[in-house]
């Protein structure tokens, strides 16, 4: 078996203090391998947001370590955590993944100008992951010109360009309608079977889970279950959404 | 195109009115200093060409520092000077023409505004100088009314060998016939007519003096020269310098200080641009939170957020500085061609097209765009610690701009102090350095007087609306986010503070000088000759004219006015000798140290002298003191008496003295200027005419009506001042706009919360009262302090014009704080209509949605 991407020992986050102090994480081991697409299951507020951003280096652990791609993130300064994000993850939000004064193009290329490639090059390769997934059409407009899904598609292609080692999404299609969410789905699902990336994905919608190769669950901080998925293209979503309401009772 | 200009350029680009706002006050700092400092010195330039005479090609040319004429037995002393093969002395005077006195054409201005008259001794000046006659001979001993001109000088005229050239004199208009023609003159300066020593003499009134020695050295070694120099400096005292005459050089002193008011200006300008510019930042920061979160998650390292915003800052810098430089060049040429007719009314200059020096460039540059990164630094410092989370959690809008309140309160209590003490200190240098301190200690102490303030106002505005609730929701809100009401209320408080500021001081100015000139100016009758002010560059008319005018029927008083120069503990003092009995009579001195009466009549006996304000501080004397004052006899000590002012001279270091001692100890007996009084019931056409024909003789003198000139001259004075006002309002509306835009931030930031008022019960005319209360309270505060530190500033301006000087009364701007009242509501007001209307109409689902 290969090196795993990402792996995490008894990783815990507390918010505030005293009284007042939220284990929003507390003791997580997990592991994915390479080419694994996992996704992240919970009620709200369980800490699958906190999980997301440990891993991708944008806070620290309140304990415990995260080990990405052999490099242990919370040794590391700001700068160095940084020059991670940049070159080998890839990240696509709920809300505010654009920035607003930038093209698709440019938002697509962004990462990797930020990473010092040559723009025009970084134009090329954002301009061939637009058109994979399907925005060949709209290369200049601008995130305020484009439909939801259009712009998580954005989002995506950029998460993709810079040829990242891990992508993370945290509620891709939270903010989609049902039929824009499973397009969103299956391109993911592509992006893991024909592209073979790596991908961890927080979500509470159990017909996108569905799409993936694993889904771990989180309740109060900890994994409660796991289950690695036969079908992968969305037809497991009744068991998916069976055993959420296992876990949320 | 790279990412940070990109990025850059986009942000900028769609907020064009915010961008353009900003970067106004950056344009207008670069343009005050750049203009003033591209035109003072080419004035200042023109001015001494003007006043120098030509240096001719000596080896030493020696004066006496005063200026002044001297006797020619100095010449022996220099002669025997071992080193020095040969000596001459000369008079020279620079003879100021009548306008149009050329040409006689009123269409276009002569070229030719003064002609310098050096009188020679012949022989001994070919020695010095080879003169290359073209035409005619060369000047010879015995000859009367004979002069040699330039071929340049010639043509002007229209005349030619033979011919007669006359000239305005102090005995009256006297007429030369040309015997020689010199060649054209190329360099820069005046014309000169050479005649005779003894025709010079003749000429200027001044029987038996010389003003001018010129020497050569037997040796072009450098130590060998410098050694011969000391040694006639020793031979002849310490009265004397070496170097060519210079007149008017006491209006130079008041030049520079126009200068460094101008560049002050510019600077405060530049200052106050940063202050918007660093405003602008805070909020753009706040409003791009989110974005700058998604670059650092994306990868973008601190030090590329920092540069991020420092483009902006620099992009911002650099157009404004360059719009600035063209625009200070256009304004610089504009203000020449303004003041060009009243350089030529007054003193008799006309002054060449600005040159471009590179280090003001540079400088303009290094300060325009300088103060612009400057100011972009701590918000850019403060958006590298937003940290990546912030553009994934959906927050409540907090800002990130902490303020440690009990540090940077007792910070400002204890710069405030300082900048109050410095009012007492009476420098310049200070009162300058505790308006910044000032500025300074009241944002320090901003946001911690934001919470009481806003509780106040709040309850005040409860007592006008009625009692829903909505003024305590805005007070809530404003002290909830300090920091943000301290940014919008701290723009307003520069705006008014600026209106307040410069309503103190131009009225305190104006009515002062419109006193001053009211009283010092008030006489029937003026005559005045080409240059007012620069007295030693004009030609005044021997004691004959004045009689001449006193025999007027109907004249009651002509009070003359006698000028030397001479130097005061080294400081170029400009002595006006007056007839004390007159000068009370028709009190045209204003007082403000010392007893007039006492004063007039000890000057009649004794050597005693009053001062201006202007010299008073440049020398630091005091009425009391003994100063020794240089003459051309030697030196002289008087007793200073008063400080005292007159309108033509309030500005140039001025001492006055009696005409006896004029006369006495510099030979001065030429009167420059005349104030004429005549009897209720004389008949002014009657004695129109009569002043004209005695004028005739002399061209030199213009026969002016007392009132009229002060009226005109108020009107002249009217126009500067609101040229002065537009200058405050194109400092005042950036900073106010800027106002608005914060404001109409605050809203649009909480459209989700204005969306869950509504959604929980809120009308709509609860909305947009709550907006305008927000809006009321927060411009309520930035007036507050803005008449505060207006107050102050304007206080300080007064008290820097009275440190330079100038006589000065201060005049509390209540107008001024009244239409600051007005300016702060009304635009408070302003700011709020259009967020408040947007909020009222806000969809409460799409509001909620609204992240
Ligand atoms: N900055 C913070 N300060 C304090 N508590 C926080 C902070 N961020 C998250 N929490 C708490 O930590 C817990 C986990 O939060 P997290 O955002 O990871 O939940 P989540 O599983 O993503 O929920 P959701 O499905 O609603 O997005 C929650 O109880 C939340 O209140
Ligand atoms: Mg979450």
């Amino acid at each position: 078996m290969s090196n795993p991407i990402v792996s995490t020992q008894s990783l815990t986050k507390v918010y505030g203090q005293g009284a007042a102090a939220v284990r929003a994480l507390d003791g997580v081991n997990l592991t994915i391998q390479p080419g694994e697409f996992v996704a992240v299951m919970g009620p709200s507020g369980c800490g699958k947001s906190t999980l997301l951003h440990l891993i991708g280096g944008l806070d620290r652990p309140t304990s415990g370590t995260v080990w990405l791609d052999g490099q242990d993130l919370t040794q590391l300064n700001d700068d160095q955590v940084t020059a991670i994000r940049r070159k080998k993850m890839g990240f696509i939000f709920q809300f505010f993944n654009l920035i607003p004064v930038l093209n698709a193009l440019e938002n697509a290329a962004l990462p990797m100008i930020l990473d010092g490639m040559r723009p025009a090059e970084a134009r090329k390769r954002a301009q061939e992951w637009l058109e994979r997934v399907g925005l060949g059409h709209r290369l200049t407009h601008r995130p305020s010109e484009l439909s939801g899904g259009e712009q998580q598609r954005v989002a995506i292609a950029r998460a993709l360009a810079s040829d990242p080692a891990l992508i993370l999404a945290d509620e891709p299609t939270g903010n989609l309608d049902s039929r824009a969410s499973e397009e969103i789905a299956g391109l993911l699902r592509q992006i893991s079977s024909t592209w073979e990336r790596t991908i961890l994905m927080v979500t509470h919608d159990a017909r996108i889970a569905a799409y993936a190769d694993r889904i771990v669950f989180l309740k109060d901080g900890k994994i409660v279950d796991e289950t690695v998925l036969e079908h992968r293209n969305g037809e497991q979503a009744e068991m998916v959404a069976d055993k959420m309401k296992e876990i949320g009772d | 195109m790279n990412l940070y200009l990109t990025l850059a350029f986009r942000y900028l680009g769609g907020r064009k009115l915010r961008t353009a706002l900003t970067t106004l006050a950056i344009v207008f700092g670069v343009m005050v200093i750049f203009g003033m400092n591209t035109y003072m010195p080419t004035f200042i330039k023109t001015f001494q060409t003007q006043a120098k005479a030509a240096a001719g090609q000596v080896d030493l040319t020696i004066t006496q520092k005063t200026g002044e004429a001297f006797d020619p037995t100095v010449l022996n002393q220099i002669r025997a000077v071992d080193g020095v093969t040969v000596a001459t002395g000369s008079l020279e005077r620079l003879i100021n023409l009548p306008a149009n006195y050329v040409d006689g054409n009123p269409g276009t201005p002569d070229r030719i505004t003064a002609v310098i008259l050096k009188g020679i001794v012949p022989q001994e000046a070919r020695q010095m100088i080879a003169y290359n006659i073209v035409e005619g001979r060369f000047l010879e001993e015995g000859d009367t009314r004979a002069a040699v001109i330039t071929r340049s000088l010639a043509r002007e005229f229209g005349i030619g060998l033979g011919d007669t050239l006359t000239l305005p004199t102090a005995i009256g208009l006297s007429d030369l016939t040309v015997v020689g023609i010199l060649p054209e003159q190329i360099l820069p300066g005046n014309e000169v007519v050479l005649v005779s020593l003894a025709e010079a003499q003749r000429l200027t009134n001044m029987p038996g003096k010389i003003n001018i020695v010129d020497a050569n050295l037997d040796s072009m070694e450098e130590a060998r020269r410098n050694e011969i120099q000391q040694n006639v400096l020793k031979a002849i005292g310490d009265a004397y310098k070496i170097g060519a005459l210079e007149a008017g050089s006491e209006i130079l002193t008041n030049i520079r200080n126009a200068q460094s008011i101008f560049n002050l200006m510019g600077f405060l300008a530049l200052v106050m641009g940063g202050f918007i510019i660093f405003n602008t930042f805070r909020t753009i920061i706040a409003e791009r939170r989110r974005d700058i979160g998604m670059l650092r998650a994306l990868g973008a390292s601190r030090r590329t957020i920092r540069w991020l915003i420092l483009t902006e800052g620099l992009i911002q810098g650099v157009i404004g500085t360059a719009l600035g430089l063209v625009l200070g060049y256009l304004f610089g040429a504009f203000t020449l061609n303004l003041v060009t007719p009243m350089m030529q009314e007054f003193l008799n200059i006309t002054v060449s097209t600005p040159a471009i020096s590179p280090a003001l460039v540079l400088t303009s540059i290094l300060l325009g765009v300088g103060i612009t990164v400057l100011s972009g630094l701590i918000p850019a410092n403060s958006a590298t610690r937003i940290t990546p989370l912030e553009a994934l959690r959906p927050s409540l809008g907090n800002v990130s701009f902490k303020r440690i309140a009990g540090i940077s309160f007792w910070a400002g209590v204890v710069l405030l102090t300082i900048a109050v003490g410095f009012l007492f200190t009476g420098s310049m240098e200070w009162l300058g350095l505790g308006a910044l301190l000032f500025v300074g200690a009241i944002i320090l102490m901003a946001p911690a007087l934001v919470n009481p303030i806003s509780i106040l106002f709040a309850s005040l505005l409860t007592l006008l609306f009625a009692r829903d609730g909505t003024a305590q929701l805005a007070e809530g809100n404003l002290s909830r986010q300090p920091g943000r009401a301290t940014v919008t209320a701290s723009t307003t408080m520069i705006a008014l503070a600026v209106v307040v500021m410069m309503a103190g001081v131009l009225s305190s100015v104006s009515l002062t000088f419109i006193h001053v000139m009211e009283k010092s100016l008030g006489s029937d009758y003026l005559i005045m000759p080409p240059t007012l002010a620069v007295w030693g560059s004009n030609t005044g008319a021997a004691p004959q004219l004045a009689d001449d005018l006193r025999r007027v029927p109907g004249v009651t008083v002509v009070s003359t006015l006698r000028f030397a120069g001479t130097q005061m503990k080294d400081i170029a003092v400009g002595i006006l000798g007056i007839e004390p009995q007159s000068y009370r009579e028709l009190d045209l001195l204003s007082f403000t140290r010392g007893d007039p009466e006492a004063v007039y009549r000890a000057m009649e006996n004794e050597r005693v002298m009053i001062i201006n304000g202007v010299l008073a501080a440049a020398a630091g004397i005091q009425p009391g003191d003994e100063v020794e004052v240089l003459t051309p006899m030697g030196k002289q000590t008087y007793r200073v008496a008063a400080v005292a002012t007159d309108y033509l001279n309030a500005k140039t270091t001025t001492a006055y003295i009696s005409q006896r001692f004029i006369e006495e100890d510099f030979g001065r007996e030429e009167d420059i200027f005349f104030q004429i009084n005549v009897a209720p019931d004389a008949d002014r056409q009657a004695v129109e005419s009569a002043f004209s024909a005695i004028l005739k003789d002399y061209p030199q003198f213009k026969l002016v009506d007392g009132k009229k000139y002060v009226e005109e001259n108020a009107r002249l004075f009217d126009a500067v001042f609101l040229g002065m006002y537009v200058l405050a309002a194109f400092l005042a509306i950036p900073s106010l706009i800027a106002m608005v835009n914060t404001l109409a931030i605050g809203v649009i930031e909480r459209t989700r919360e204005i969306g869950m008022l509504r959604a929980v019960g809120a009308i709509r005319r609860q909305v947009r009262r709550m907006i305008l209360s927000e809006a009321l309270i927060l411009s309520a505060i930035g007036t507050a302090f803005g008449i505060l530190a207006g107050l102050y500033m304007g206080y300080m301006g007064v008290k820097a014009f009275e440190a330079m000087g100038y006589p000065m009364d201060y005049i509390f701007p209540g107008s001024g704080i009244l239409a600051a009242v007005a300016i702060g509501i009304l635009f408070g007001a302003l700011a709020a209509v259009v967020p408040a209307r947007q909020a009222a109409r806000l969809d409460v689902v799409e509001a909620l949605r609204y992240e």
